[in-house]
């Protein structure tokens, strides 16, 4: 079955009508700079000086006023949005994969972003990136985009998202939207990477994925765990008190990464797997419009 | 200790397995997980607690083997040597008479009882016997001397309270034939102490006493009824009542009698603390029945409030008199109102009444009629007996007392100047029976019980002498006309529970007693008497016939086939027994000894411990394995 179905198309085209209607101009639709200069939107005038742009001249305040006095319009350009997607083996692990999933949140955010004007590049990472489509604009791009995730397939590398964050950042590029799609198991954590991001003024959002068995696994008795991502394993008899224990410990890992979102302002969307994902985007989008 | 089955032990093999089992590693099941970091958190934390990680599959192995050990032990049955040196011997009696039912202590007497003797039973340790004995009515084993403790729980379960009188002192001597002689011996008595001897089993040394009452209840009951046919009125009967008032108070109540559930009388009683009220009625009645006196009074023992006695019906019986003439005569039996008279002057005029009494006076037939004959002053010769001359002034020296024909008769002291000489043939003197007769030896008055119906004959002439004058005459022809009709006796006695009744079957066939309950029990099948009873609830008993194949109508001979459900004997019984009305414990000190309930240990085997020790084991290890404490 393929990753991006006809059906998934659809979803696609029915969540950037939606987006539009809903937030337009929060998350991924264009944003205003503070930048006055060549838009179409009035911002207020300002005395003329020798050298300005005769075309810019309010005409009509000079005919009432007899004073001189230059429209200034507010300049719109169009947002960058970096989709850094978790390509590790970690990623690889439920039912559905985390990665599929991951995936598809990834197209339908950009197909959104791609719908609205704006530039959209995507990143995979682990250890390190592992492969990256370059930014690009217009809807039509979305194919090539699609066909670039469909293409990716699990490294073998343990995520390292401060690695992957530093070398992001020092890349040539415009500031934008970084939106970091991921199950967050990092051995090193996850805060240093994301406060990379934001040291560059770039604007991190997250969205956490997980599977339901990784919240509350039935692993009873003798047994020999696995690392997916590293290989390690680990002989342990796990008992209910175990368990217990372990979801403790999750539900601890999925709140420190709420509250470093809340204390950084950074945006944080937390899903199960078992989540649709055209549902998810549309939490996103109300969750975003109520902020705005 | 000992070991009834050591070669159970070679079951300790097993162990083997097990022991290997456990050296063997077990691969551990491979289980892939995205990531290992939160795992470790947790298992880095219990590293201090590593050697318990060690142990508890040591633990494991451990139990496993004790499992085995206590299972193999359990096999090889092992027992104490003191069990078989101390085993005890018990008889259990208990007491299921009429008192018993009382409700003063809750729900009876009797449940308590029974309660105790579970507590015994289970008392009893593995190699103890116990035998049951009830003392209700008259002692009855049921169960012999086993260990089995469900077998005795039975037992115990099945005893149900009876209406019969206590009989604990012959129920412990039966208990004494059976342990007596064995060491290690006790009777226990469960009674509620409303017999005389239990002062003498409270110092008996091998009978332990445990009673199941309060000391002072208050009961009062019927201690008498008796219901009977008048002597001297054909349709009369009386009524003999006696009530007990076995309480600390006086008691205020009414006692009613009903015949057939029609009220006859209602008298309301007031007695005394260990007063006793006693009457006698006199009634009317013809139809007969079944009686029954009541007690308008709660109390603790219902079974003592009622009271019923059967009446005999008195049937009207045609009889015909062939006589010249004599007055007397007429008026004896016209005056019975169960008589239906016709007088004739000759036998062949006189009409021919099926089953009816002929009385034939002075003439008779050379051969005699078939049917009852009633033959008074006979003149004449017949196929039983010659005629000689007259008996001038025959005194009466000899009269069977015992037959039911001379009950209340006597006639020793009445004149009767002249009588006839009857010389018995041959084959009538064998069958013929003297019921009185003259200092010469001569017969006066006698039967003749011939094939083709009685004879009974008197051979003084009435005319002369005062025979018809004297009371003896009315009872004399009253007493015949019931000895024709085979209504034997005016009383028909209603027994207590607990005796027995002899009973004549009239008829062959098969025969069951049913009881008030409505159980049956067979009887013998043949002419002699049979013994009924110890009746054991008080109600009305019958005998009955076995229903057969070939039912005809009534009034075909007997034994040919009879219809089911028509009684053959009726009788009623009644618990009528002061002992059993007197709730009170004979000794009041004796309520309060101690429960004796033999020490013991619940009454299981080593064996059992450790099979129980077993399923604990088990259960343990389960509760470990499933808690993840071993594997």
């Amino acid at each position: 079955m393929p990753l991006f179905d006809s059906e998934f198309l659809k979803k696609l085209e029915y969540l950037s009508i939606v987006s539009r209607r809903v937030f337009r101009g929060s998350l991924l639709a264009q944003r205003r700079t503070t930048q006055l200069g060549g838009g179409i939107e009035f911002a207020d005038h300002r005395e003329y000086t020798p050298g300005d742009d005769f075309r810019y001249l309010d005409w009509n305040v000079y005919a009432r006023f007899d004073e001189l006095l230059l429209k200034r319009f507010q300049e719109e350009e169009d947002l960058h949005v970096y989709i850094l997607l978790d390509a590790s083996r970690s990623m690889e692990f439920g039912d559905p994969p985390k990665f599929d999933y991951a995936r598809r949140v990834a197209a339908a955010l950009a197909y959104i972003a791609l719908a609205d004007l704006d530039r959209v590049g995507v990143v995979a990472f682990a250890g390190d990136v592992v492969a990256d489509f370059p930014l690009t604009r217009g809807k039509a791009r979305i194919l090539p985009l699609l066909k670039f995730l469909e293409a990716l397939a699990p490294d073998r590398d343990a995520t390292d998202l401060s690695r992957v964050a530093a070398g992001f950042v020092h890349r040539n590029q415009r500031r934008g939207l970084a939106v970091v799609v991921s199950d967050f198991y990092d051995p090193g954590g996850f805060e240093r990477g994301l406060d990379i991001l934001r040291h560059h003024r770039y604007e991190p959002h997250v969205i956490q994925i997980h599977d339901k068995r990784e919240a509350d696994p039935r692993l009873l008795g003798d047994l020999e765990l696995i690392d997916v991502e590293s290989g390690a394993g680990q002989k342990v008899t796990v008992t209910e008190k175990n368990l217990r224990q372990y979801r403790r410990i999750f539900d601890q890992f999925q709140e420190s990464l709420k509250h470093y979102c809340s204390a950084n302002g950074v945006g944080c969307t937390r899903t199960a797997t078992d989540v649709p994902f055209d549902e998810l985007i549309l939490r996103m989008m109300r969750v975003a419009g109520a902020l705005q | 200790m000992s070991l009834a089955n050591p070669a159970a032990l070679a079951w300790s093999a097993l162990a083997a397995p097990i022991v290997v089992f456990y050296i063997l590693k077990i691969r551990l099941r491979r289980v892939p997980v995205s990531t290992i970091l939160f795992w470790r958190q947790i298992f880095e934390e219990k590293q201090p607690r590593s050697i318990w990680q060690t142990l508890r599959h040591l633990l494991s192995l451990l139990v496993q083997l004790t499992f085995l050990a206590t299972l193999v032990f359990a096999l090889a049955e092992p027992y104490f040597h003191w069990e078989i040196v101390e085993a005890r011997k018990f008889a259990l009696v208990i007491d299921d008479s009429a008192s018993t039912r009382a409700t003063d202590v809750a729900p009876s007497r009797l449940a308590k009882i029974k309660d105790e003797a579970r507590r015994i039973v289970d008392g009893l340790r593995f190699r103890d016997e116990m035998t049951i004995i009830a003392a209700g009515t008259q002692p009855r084993v049921l169960c012999g001397l086993t260990n089995h403790h469900r077998a005795l729980l039975e037992a115990v379960d099945g005893v149900s309270a009876t209406d019969g009188p206590t009989s604990v002192d012959a129920a412990v001597e039966l208990a004494r034939k059976l342990i007596g002689g064995q060491k290690n011996h006790t009777i226990l008595v469960l009674t509620d102490g409303g017999f005389d001897g239990l002062s003498a089993l409270l110092k008996a040394a091998d009978v332990e006493v445990r009673l199941a009452a309060t000391p002072h209840p208050s009961n009062v009951g019927i201690t008498r009824f008796q219901a009977r046919r008048s002597l001297l009125d054909p349709v009369g009967y009386e009524i003999l009542a006696e009530v007990f008032n076995a309480s600390d108070e006086s008691v205020a109540c009414r006692f009613e009698v009903d015949l057939n559930d029609n009220p006859i009388d209602v008298v309301p009683l007031k007695i005394e603390p260990g007063g006793t009220w006693r009457q006698v009625f006199e009634k009317t009645s013809t139809e007969g029945g079944r009686l029954a006196a009541r007690l308008d009074h709660d109390d603790a023992l219902a079974v003592d409030n009622l009271a019923e006695a059967i009446l005999p019906r008195r049937e009207v019986r045609p009889v015909t008199l062939v006589t010249p003439g004599n007055l007397f005569l007429e008026k004896v039996f016209e005056a019975n109102p169960l008589v239906k008279l016709v007088v004739a002057k000759a036998l062949d005029q006189a009409p021919r009444t099926s089953g009816g009494l002929i009385v034939l006076h002075r003439e008779v037939p050379a051969k005699l009629p078939p049917g009852p004959l009633f033959v008074i002053e006979p003149t004449t010769a017949c196929d039983l007996w010659d005629v000689g001359p007259p008996i001038q002034n025959p005194v009466v020296a000899k009269q069977d007392r015992d037959s039911e024909l001379m009950a209340h008769v006597r006639l020793d002291n009445v004149l009767m100047p002249e009588a006839r000489r009857l010389v018995l043939k041959v084959g009538a003197a064998e069958k013929a029976k003297i019921l009185a007769s003259s200092i010469e030896g001569e017969p006066l008055f006698f039967s003749v019980d011939r094939p083709e119906g009685k004879v009974l004959v008197l051979t003084v002439n009435l005319d002369k002498g005062d025979l018809p004058l004297q009371t003896a005459f009315p009872i004399l022809s009253a007493n015949a006309l019931g000895w024709f009709s085979n209504s034997r006796g005016e009383l028909r006695p209603s027994p207590s529970t607990g005796d027995v009744v002899s009973w004549t079957p009239t008829a062959r066939g098969p025969l069951v007693l049913r009881a008030p309950d409505g159980k049956t029990r067979p009887l013998p099948n043949d002419d002699k008497p049979i013994t009924l009873g110890p009746f054991d609830l008080s109600g009305v008993w019958s005998v009955e016939h076995v229903p057969t194949a070939n039912v005809k109508p009534s009034g075909t001979d007997a034994g040919k086939g009879v219809e089911a459900g028509a009684p053959e004997f009726v009788i009623a019984c009644n618990l009528a027994n002061r002992d059993e009305t007197d709730l009170r414990p004979r000794d009041v000190e004796a309520l309060k000894r101690p429960s004796p309930i033999p020490a013991g240990f619940g009454g299981r085997p080593v064996w059992y411990i450790l099979i129980l020790l077993a399923w604990l084991l088990a259960a343990f290890e389960w509760f470990l394995y499933q808690r993840r404490w071993i594997s």
